[in-house]
């Protein structure tokens, strides 16, 4: 008996010490960047611009970058993944997965090199809202493919078969009769996408630029400001101020991922109880 | 996995080293109530064999299936009487690998013709399949579906669906709560609901794999009891394992067994008659052994 409850004991410090060696380093970066947040916190941070003290046209700059992402990758890796689930057979499928797995693993870095050798250089772009937009996009596609394809393939398959039997149309099973219950698991993976590319400098570094300015819907020839580059450069400028500046973009980015994140969990749980209430 | 394509064709020259199927015995002329004599037959099978890559599940089913009766297939598992059944609106069309040889006729033209769309044929043959499997929609969205997307007018939707919940004998039940989820009714229910969706396409054959064995007694006797009613207006296709089922329901009866021989087991079709008579004096000692429980 004693054996088993030291054994016990052993198993459950060893979880609770895993669990602390998770959180504790968590917290301390939140209240640490919080903390160095202080003095650049205030309403002029939403209000100003970098060139005051004010972070208003990176904040627009990173949500306009994640309406772009969330079309373009929302988009296409919706279409590729209900592709992938439903249609690719063979060589198609596997080649598909490959390239995807492929893209899976590429360094951000490498993606924003690309994008600013064909987008920027030789597209003529320059720095700019769509080479950003293109850059990120690629780099979020295979996890919108992954979610998608998972949550089709959660939707049970007698509701192909039920759809089969009754004559309906490819296009009509999966519009409307796959779709929506796959769709809270494909909102999260798209949230996942956007949480991602909140997070990311190295593809922007190369793409987008940066700018005083708020920020314009147009596609070139604009470049682009965004939080984590505020992070990024006012960190090296002199001056407490800068470094204020610095921890409050990262302060706002971090409140930007946690709601992100929260949505999506909010999403999982509903699409958790809508596919419970389908297995009868 | 959503797939329209098939192979299909029968090949003439493949028979060589093939045992040829026992002859399906035929109830005489003076057993077969008037309508047989007069009306050309729903479905006319001719040495179908099928093949799930290179297993081969059913081997030379010949079969003429009349229309407005009910005929049951009945025989032991693995006999292929659901794949077989599947044939029919060609479901099986959707698993990759599958292979069928011989012909399909239904109301005279081949089934299986380079010109014949699958989703053409689904929707005048429907299926209801062993489990309910109701869409996650509410109960009117489920059988409203598949009539608006063929077309139907929203003006004429809300008395089809009353008319094809009727029928199904769910309407009273429902009539009251068709925005709620289909989920929220009993398996029977449930069952009766994929009846009525199946019903608002105006199919002429319904198909039905086992339909009542995820049910309780209650709920299957009224599903009989829905067979019986329908089959004044559609052509009906069962699939039991219940031997007394098909005993209640059906006009005709046709048994399956499992052939083991050297290249494994395949389905063949042993015999099909009158109900009455095939469960009282079959002609072929397998459904004998079938019927009374000597085996399967």
């Amino acid at each position: 008996m004693t054996a088993r409850r030291v054994r016990n004991a052993a198993f459950w410090s060893a979880c609770s010490l895993a669990f602390l060696c998770v959180a504790a380093p968590t917290l301390s970066m939140l209240i640490s960047v919080f903390h160095q947040a202080v003095p650049a916190l205030g309403w002029s941070l939403l209000f100003k611009r970098t060139n005051s003290i004010g972070i208003q046209n990176a904040i627009l700059g990173t949500l306009l970058l994640l309406l772009g992402v969330l079309i373009l990758a929302g988009g296409v890796g919706v279409a590729a993944g209900v592709y992938l689930a439903e249609f690719a057979t063979g060589r198609h499928e596997r080649f598909l997965r490959f390239f995807s797995e492929i893209l899976a693993g590429m360094p951000s870095i490498v993606i924003g090199y690309i994008g600013y050798i064909t987008l920027v250089v030789q597209f003529h772009w320059g720095f700019s809202l769509a080479a950003a937009v293109i850059s990120l996009s690629i780099l979020v596609l295979p996890y919108v493919v992954k979610t998608t394809e998972v949550a089709l393939r959660q939707v049970p398959t007698f509701l192909r078969e039920a759809s089969a039997g009754l004559g309906l149309s490819s296009t009509t099973t999966v519009w409307r009769i796959l779709l929506p219950p796959a769709l809270p698991g494909i909102v999260s993976g798209l949230i996942v996408a956007l949480a991602i590319s909140t997070g990311e400098l190295a593809p922007l570094l190369f793409t987008a630029g940066f700018s005083d300015q708020n920020p314009s819907l147009a596609l070139v020839h604009h470049q682009l400001p965004y939080l984590t580059n505020v992070i990024f450069t006012d960190l090296s400028l002199p001056g407490a101020r800068a470094r204020a500046t610095s921890a409050a973009a990262g302060a706002v980015t971090l409140v930007l991922l946690i709601i992100l994140i929260a949505v999506g969990r909010l999403v999982s749980r509903g699409a958790r109880r809508a596919t419970a209430r389908m297995t009868i | 996995m959503i797939d329209s394509s098939a192979q299909v064709g029968s090949r003439p020259g493949v028979r060589s080293d093939k045992t040829l199927a026992p002859e399906v015995p035929v109830r005489p002329e003076s057993d077969r109530s008037p309508r047989d004599r007069t009306a050309d037959p729903v479905f006319r099978v001719k040495e179908l064999s099928f093949y799930y890559g290179a297993h081969q599940a059913l081997r030379d089913v010949s079969i003429d299936i009349g229309g407005n009766e009910i005929t049951a297939f009945i025989g032991p598992s693995g006999c292929g009487k659901t794949t077989f059944i599947r044939c029919l609106n060609r479901m099986n069309d959707l698993i990759p690998g599958t292979r069928l040889e011989g012909e399909i006729d239904f109301e005279g033209r081949p089934l299986y013709g380079s010109d014949v769309r699958a989703i053409d044929i689904r929707r005048r043959i429907g299926m209801v399949f062993q489990k309910p499997n109701p869409f996650p929609k509410s109960i009117y969205d489920n059988v409203a579906l598949t009539p608006r997307r063929n077309g139907v007018k929203k003006s004429q939707l809300d008395q089809l669906v009353e008319e094809s919940l009727r029928r199904a004998s769910l309407w009273d039940e429902v009539k009251d709560k068709l925005a709620q989820s289909a989920f929220s009714l009993s398996g029977g229910q449930q069952q009766r609901l994929c009846i009525a969706r199946a019903i608002a396409v105006r199919p002429d054959v319904i198909l039905m794999d086992e339909p009542c064995s995820a049910l309780d007694p209650v709920a299957t006797f009224r599903i009989e009891e829905l067979m019986a009613e329908l089959k004044s207006d559609y052509t009906i296709v069962i699939v039991t394992h219940n031997m007394q089922q098909a005993a209640r329901v059906s006009d005709k009866t046709a048994f399956f067994t499992v052939d083991v021989s050297d290249q494994g087991r395949v389905g063949v079709l042993v015999e099909i008659g009158e109900t009455s008579s095939i469960f009282t004096s079959p002609e072929d000692q397998r459904t004998e052994d079938y019927i009374t429980g000597r085996f399967g």
